[in-house]
């Protein structure tokens, strides 16, 4: 039987789309402090610390050794995680499963990339197969194709992807960790944006960022002793699709689908809207927000438009979906997971402060999104 | 209905490409001051933690130790002991053109008196058959153009010391 | 404040080339050998769950299970399922440089159910719709490289 577990720490740096005046291992010492004095621990409870970015996507690679400096990981046991998009999350979701096991009682987890120094659409772009590296345009480019198809299946307009930048802009502004708060008034400000792959604006997606965010995950007898508001990990959920199919949008059954229905059926989840109390998934570009609304089954298929329309996502509303601004405000990739995880507990405990939402958070549900689009899910909770 | 279908192919077939990504190193306030120093006052700068009295070059903001942010900097001068060294007689045409220099070459790791660890860097006035671990050197810095990185560090020449044995 | 004194903070930038040979394997290297030489396309049919699989490989990622010999051509022929075109200039990691997409890009379904991604001929977005049928244009002499031995897909005739 696994142990329960807990989050009791969160940091996170401020972001930017350059932050010349810190190195690497400054950078992430800054959301190890943050998190450390969350949690009111010192370093040295920590017994493991892992490491997680995106190796290449900042031409930055070893993080788990080349920045012991910074993390606080000296003479200490832990690892590095790489994956895609979803590594913030894959590195908390493997800090659960140290303590979970009993082996670990407090598990310090960073996710940090610093993407002034590469160019991760090149980097991404590599990790397609080199027969077809000339075809792809990055993430942005299945973005804009999928887009196109969306508009013609459903009554979606470029319009409503304005609808979820303007809604991402607002809350990022009462977000002093958010990267981009550019304190939009309508959506014919977003309209005003160019055209960075047609149909897309620029303000469609989600910006490049360099930042760090930790995370210090605790066994239920140390979590209960060193804070008053554990945030509870009730269950994780990661689902892998295939390289070769590498078409965002369309009818056929996404991973995120099949992660949510095996979360909510372990978990009792029914009727997700009234279920959850607040979500915050991962979204590279306004378009995904509409689709991701769909897949976790907050409305019928093809309707995610509609709900973006209804206003019911915003902060003071029923069904609150990125209260932070989400990824299209704020994306160091490799802390971009983690960072859904780190909002959502935050929410729990009353802690978001400007951005937090206006109903009572007892449960969340945290989304990763990585490369050929892989999902993870997370479900914290106030109590188990 | 077809009924060719395509032969294994007799040798492998091979993809081959290449990837040019960009890459930019941001030193950070910390380190852009020491590579300042370098470039501007021929000066090798230490940052000293208080608690475990040690002394970082190249510094460094969090003292390994006790975790703490250091801040206190100090002058580690040019002299020090070569702790360890080696010759390199063969490299590959990208890292002539980093080191700058014809081969062979000798470099190592160099400790400064004030400081608490060293750091790599080269060798240079020296015969190569008379390197010595624990010989003193110096630091030679570059005259002309420097341009805030670690090779504004010419080399490290070996000094005698000015007692007798 | 007239006279700000600003800090500076010093940065290293350079262009890393790393050269890369990839393996294609015994099947996707038989399907680079027949579009080099007979302008063919040929996917493989997994012997358990019957998906047809392109690019061919040892073995199917879907049921895990071994490829034999099931040999299927795919024709040149396909749908426009998506599409899309830069707007601004694109990062191209063999260059690494930014350079404007000269054709747009599209996701074609071939008839028999696999994707590609590829150029389309037809450069002008407004007379591109989606469902539209496309073939693709040779290259002349094949490389053996593959996709690039296509040049791009060119619009024979609109699907209603």
């Amino acid at each position: 039987m696994a142990n329960r577990v807990a989050i009791v720490g969160v940091g996170r740096s401020t972001q930017a789309a350059r932050r010349p005046e810190v190195n690497d291992a400054e950078m992430i010492n800054e959301a190890v402090r943050a998190a450390l004095a969350d949690a009111q621990i010192d370093i040295n409870k920590v017994q493991a610390v892992l490491t997680n970015s995106i190796d290449g996507f900042d031409n930055f690679y070893l993080g788990d050794c080349l920045l012991v400096d910074g993390t606080g990981g000296y003479m200490k046991s832990g690892m590095k995680l790489h994956t895609g998009g979803t590594v913030g999350s894959t590195g908390a979701i493997a800090a659960f499963n140290m303590v979970a096991s009993g082996m670990f009682d407090i598990v310090l987890t960073i996710g940090h990339q610093k993407q002034e120094r590469g160019n991760s659409m090149g980097t991404l772009c590599a990790a397609a197969p080199g027969e077809m590296r000339e075809f792809v345009q990055g993430a942005i480019g299945a973005f804009a194709q999928a887009a196109v198809q969306y508009m013609k299946n459903t009554g979606a307009k470029l319009e409503h992807a304005g609808m979820v930048r303007l809604k991402a802009d607002k809350n990022a502004c009462r977000n002093p960790y958010a990267h981009l708060r550019l304190g939009l008034k309508s959506i014919d400000d977003v309209a005003k944006s160019p055209i960075l792959i047609w149909p897309l604006r620029l303000l469609d997606f989600c910006p490049q960022s360099c930042g760090a965010c930790a995370l210090i995950v605790a066994s239920e007898k140390v979590a209960k002793k060193i804070t008053k508001k554990p945030v509870w990990v009730a269950d994780h959920e990661t689902v892998h699709e295939l390289q070769s199919e590498v078409v965002f949008g369309g009818d056929e059954e996404k991973s995120q689908q099949i992660a949510a229905k095996r979360i909510y059926k372990r978990n009792g989840i029914t009727n997700p809207v009234r279920d959850i109390d607040c979500f915050e998934v991962y979204e590279p570009s306004s378009w995904e927000e509409m689709y991701l609304y769909e897949h976790f089954f907050l409305c019928e298929h093809n309707k995610g438009w509609k709900m973006i329309e209804s206003g019911v996502t915003e902060i003071e509303r029923e069904v609150p979906v990125n209260p932070s601004g989400g990824v299209l405000a704020t994306n160091a990739i490799g802390a971009t997971a983690m960072l859904r995880i780190a909002e959502a507990a935050l929410q729990i405990r009353g802690d978001a402060g400007e951005h937090q939402v206006t109903k009572d958070v007892k449960t969340t549900l945290s989304s990763g999104l990585g490369g050929t689009n892989w999902t993870t899910l997370v479900l914290l909770k106030r109590s188990l | 209905m077809m009924t060719t279908k395509p032969a294994k192919p007799t040798t492998a077939v091979i993809f081959a490409g290449q990837l040019m990504l960009p890459y930019r190193f941001e030193a950070g306030r910390t380190g852009s001051r020491f590579l300042r120093e370098l470039r501007d006052n021929k000066k090798i700068m230490g940052l000293k933690c208080t608690k475990c009295n040690k002394v970082y070059v190249p510094p460094r903001s969090t003292c390994k130790e006790c975790f703490s942010q250091i801040d206190k900097w100090i002058e580690v001068g040019n002299e020090g002991k070569l702790l360890t060294y080696t010759v390199l007689r063969v490299a590959r045409d990208a890292e002539k053109d980093v080191l700058k220099k014809q081969l062979p070459v000798a470099y190592g790791i160099i400790k400064l008196d004030r400081a608490d660890t060293g750091f790599v860097h080269m060798l240079g006035e020296v015969d190569l058959d008379k390197i010595k671990v624990g010989m003193r050197v110096k630091a030679v810095f570059r005259e002309d153009e420097r341009k805030g990185n670690i090779l504004d560090i010419n080399y490290f020449k070996p000094v005698s010391k000015a007692r007798k044995r | 404040m007239a006279d700000e004194q600003k800090e500076e903070f010093i940065s290293v930038e350079i262009l890393s080339k790393i050269s890369y040979n990839w393996s294609m394997g015994p099947y996707s290297g038989s399907l680079f050998t027949e579009m080099k030489e007979n302008k063919k396309i040929w996917g493989i049919r997994c012997p358990k769950c019957k998906k047809l699989l392109f690019p061919p490989e040892a073995m199917c990622g879907y049921c895990f299970t071994e490829v034999k010999d099931d040999w299927e051509e795919i024709g040149d022929e396909g749908t426009i399922v998506q599409f899309t075109k830069a707007g601004m200039p694109i990062f191209d990691n063999r260059t690494g440089k930014f350079a404007f997409s000269e054709r747009p890009l599209a996701n074609i379904q071939f008839d028999k159910g696999p994707y590609i991604m590829h150029w389309l001929e037809e450069k002008d977005i407004e007379k591109l719709r989606l469902g539209m049928r496309v073939k693709a244009v040779w290259r002349e002499q094949g490389r053996g490289r593959g996709y690039e031995d296509i040049m791009y897909f060119r619009i024979i005739e609109e699907k209603k």
